[in-house]
């Protein structure tokens, strides 16, 4: 375990300062602050100077290297949770007026993941989870399925977050911030602290207890309020739901908690409906609880890590840590947390973690338990694909194979008012671009679905998120000197407020992931959808998209610079799971690392089932080319052909659908299309290659990462 | 009708985008929130930020906020008291 947080550098130095009531909260410091009122934040002074690398980058390092202190070989998998990535970095560059992508490389929340794989050597996949507060609690989440799927022994789960302009200013246009500091759950609360930290656990699949494991991470549980962009549901209904599920998922009853660290932000509204949700589900038995917020402040993506690690030395120290802050709890909230340490056997802890777009997350901690013990029911089946579509430059799927059969390509931008033609205006009033992209895609999807069944979870992918909200917040309070800061951009400009637009869309109350890295964002959300549901046959929705930014998209991606044709867009796909699939199968799903990694091309010809079965299988390979990996990804390609002896068609679908981060979306979309129709149209084949022959296409993702999607017609499972 | 009212009809249509709304089906007493306008708490913090830009008028808490923001007459009232040369 590894941490940094306002209060200490370190696991032991946190957890003293917090059991001994110490506050973190300082005067930034970090970024003059030009406005006239202030507030104090838990920032973390005297961090190792790193030129141009960015603070959350720097933070996840530091916990991440004590988390890997001793481990004896490299984590299989990395799962991180961020919102703000290179974000402070950005605004500093941004202010200075530098027009060279160089300075933008660590923007990406994705870099974080990325830079922490290079370090630790990591081979295996990677996948950045934003969803704002939850982040680094629903990241262990995912770490959990991933080693109880078995394909990988351990995983490196890292939350980070580190203080920049966008959360400073931000949480203050919303009013959510207590001008003193944060006091949770006390009757005087007026608001969390804004603070920044990071937090890393290094877990192992338990074939066998490791000697030095300190706890277990026994279940955990996502859900949305579907309710509302920001405030949460008045009774807690996602938040009830999320303990509930995390509970089940580690097969405890309430009975069987002995501390609950509560998310207890000190806001109005977080407190009160978590409380009604606590009270709801502990009736009139709650067990000992406390919020640390009151005393390292509101760390947003690494909160849930930070408190999963906190939870853990609570297990093994048997103390409960004190809820600095609250001196007269709130009669209204009916809740009575520890305001001293108390000490007591603690054997199993339930943490909770809740963020914008009504997403929550609870985890079990307990002591580690005998391995073996199995779970029933595991379903793992092959993905059905239900309903599809997409948004190109040419319009959605029937402007976009209408131009593709033409032999055109449907790069370019869709204008606005095409795009929302099957939304009301009152419903998209506040949204700019890419949550019109979502919705309009998520609609789109369901209406064409087979299903009478909407879906209950959501999976997003996307490269660079709300671009339009980022650059009018930040612009709005670069040009009126810090004074003005726009909450709707703010809200706007989390990766996930697209997600949690589409979930209210749906009343999806399941889990609603948004991951993010790059031009594997995509192919992230389908992972982390097929981890996810491996229990369930509900529909799940998994959507990739990007927007085009005049001013950001050619500072941040690489493969989009100035001079290049504008495009974006994505697609979107309802999966379910079905033991007697009924129509175009997507399965299996592969990431590996390619940097560092000669083996990264073998093992997907290995997943997908070698040479032999590939060629039985896909008639067509759809390659994504990211121009800016062009070299690398010529010469994996190769390696792909000559390893697997591929004697299919190879089309290189960034040509047509351009240059974009999720492109690979649309390219899913399409090749499941034309999987269902058994032909690929002429213009992108040649002459006497349109024919599938019954078999599938495989879309095969190439550059830093070598990513699989299979996309196979029924018969061929 | 007063300049001001009819001012803030029209500033609360363009910052917060209503497009199906026109400025003059605001009536003055109507709630803001939760009423036919659709209006929630961010809609609210996006016009607390248009009234201190225009009107160079801090309204920096929830409580001040939910009086001042109850209906169109006592924002415009709120306008006056606190920014008086505002409705000439």
């Amino acid at each position: 375990m590894g941490l940094i947080t306002p209060v200490g550098k370190t696991v032991a130095e946190t957890e003293f300062s917090i059991m001994h009531g110490h506050r973190g909260f300082k005067r930034l410091s970090i970024f003059p602050n030009l406005c006239d009122d202030t507030y104090p934040v838990g920032e973390i002074r005297g961090l190792p100077s790193a030129k141009g690398l960015p603070r959350t980058h720097v933070l996840a390092r530091i916990a991440a290297e004590q988390a890997m202190a001793g481990a004896e070989k490299p984590p299989g998998a990395i799962i991180m949770g961020t919102t703000t990535g290179g974000m402070a970095e950005t605004e500093k560059n941004l202010r200075k007026h530098e027009k060279s992508p160089e300075f933008y490389k660590y923007h990406a929340a994705g870099s974080v993941v990325d830079y922490l794989a290079s370090i630790f050597g990591c081979k295996g996949p990677v996948i950045t989870v934003s969803t704002a507060c939850s982040s680094s609690a629903a990241a262990i989440k995912v770490a959990l399925e991933m080693l109880r799927q078995k394909k990988i022994d351990s995983v490196l789960a890292v939350g980070a977050d580190s203080l920049c302009h966008l959360t400073y200013y931000g949480f203050k246009s919303l009013q959510l911030v207590d001008a003193e500091w944060a006091k949770p759950f006390d009757l005087n609360r007026k608001g969390m602290t804004v603070s920044e930290g990071a937090g890393a656990v290094f877990l192992q699949g338990a074939t066998h207890t490791p000697k030095n494991a300190i706890a277990e991470i026994l279940g955990a549980g996502l859900t949305c309020d579907a309710y509302h962009p920001v405030s949460p549901h008045p009774e807690g209904r996602g938040a009830l739901e999320a303990m509930k599920t995390a509970l089940k998922d580690a097969d405890v009853s309430p009975l069987d908690i002995d501390y609950i660290n509560l998310h207890g932000t000190g806001t109005i509204d977080n407190d009160l409906s978590e409380s009604a949700a606590v009270n709801r589900l502990f009736e009139k038995t709650v067990p000992c609880h406390s919020s640390i917020k009151g005393a390292m402040g509101h760390s947003l993506a690494a909160a849930g890590i930070i408190e999963t690690i906190i939870s853990v030395m609570a297990i093994k120290n048997g103390m409960v840590p004190p809820n600095t802050g609250c001196t007269v709890p709130d009669p209204a909230l009916g809740l009575n947390p520890a305001r001293e340490p108390v000490k007591k056997t603690i054997r199993t802890v339930l943490s909770n973690s809740f963020g914008f777009g009504g997403n929550n997350a609870a985890v079990t901690i307990g002591t580690p338990r005998r391995p073996g013990k199995e779970k029933d029911s595991i379903l793992d089946l092959p993905f059905t694909i239900a309903g599809k579509s997409l948004v190109s430059g040419a319009g959605f799927i029937t402007e976009t194979l209408k131009s593709i059969s033409q032999g055109k390509e449907c790069t370019g931008i869709l204008l606005e008012k095409e795009l929302t033609r099957n939304l009301p205006a009152k419903k998209v009033r506040r949204m700019k671009r890419l949550p019109k992209i979502v919705l309009s895609l998520g609609v789109e999807a369901c209406e064409n679905s087979s299903l009478e069944e909407k879906p209950g979870s959501l999976f997003f992918g996307t490269g660079w998120g709300s671009l339009s909200e980022t650059f009018n917040f930040t612009t709005q309070l670069i040009d009126s000197a810090d004074k003005f800061a726009s909450p709707t951009d703010f809200i706007g400009s989390v990766h996930n407020a697209s997600a949690g637009q589409a979930a209210i869309e749906f009343d999806a109350t399941g889990p609603n992931i948004t991951t993010t890295g790059g031009d594997y964002s995509f192919e992230q959300a389908l992972l982390t959808a097929s981890l996810l549901s491996r229990n369930s046959n509900d529909p799940v929705l998994v959507i990739g998209a990007d927007e085009y930014h005049e001013t950001l998209s050619p500072l941040f991606d690489r493969s989009s610079p100035e001079g290049t044709t504008r495009s974006d867009g994505g697609g979107a796909i309802l999966l379910k799971r079905e033991s007697e699939p009924s129509g175009i199968i997507l399965s299996p799903v592969f990431m590996e690392k390619a940097y560092g990694n000669n083996n990264a091309i073998r093992a997907l010809i290995s997943e997908f089932g070698g040479p032999e079965t590939i060629n039985d299988q896909y008639r067509a390979l759809f390659v994504g080319i990211p121009e800016s990996e062009k070299e690398r990804c010529n010469k994996q390609l190769h390696q792909f052909i000559k390893d697997s002896d591929f004697k299919g068609s190879i089309i290189d679908y960034r040509r047509f659908t351009g240059q974009f981060a999720s492109a690979s979306a649309v390219a899913t979309v399409l090749a499941a299309t034309f999987t269902e129709s058994g032909k690929i149209p002429e213009p992108l084949c040649g002459e006497g290659h349109s024919d599938l022959n019954g078999k599938g296409i495989l879309v095969l993702g190439l550059g830093p990462y070598v990513t699989g999607i299979g996309i196979l017609s029924k018969g061929l499972v | 009708m007063d300049r001001l009212t009819d001012e803030l009809r029209h500033k609360i249509v363009t910052t917060l985008n209503l497009e199906e709304t026109a400025p003059e089906d605001i009536a003055e007493n109507d709630p803001l929130v939760g009423g036919e306008l659709g209006l929630d708490s961010i809609d609210i913090l996006e016009l607390v930020m248009m009234i201190e830009k225009d009107y160079g008028i801090k309204i920096d808490n929830r409580e001040l906020g939910a009086k001042v923001f109850a209906t169109l007459k006592s924002l415009a009232q709120y306008i006056r008291e606190e920014a008086p040369g505002a409705s000439d």
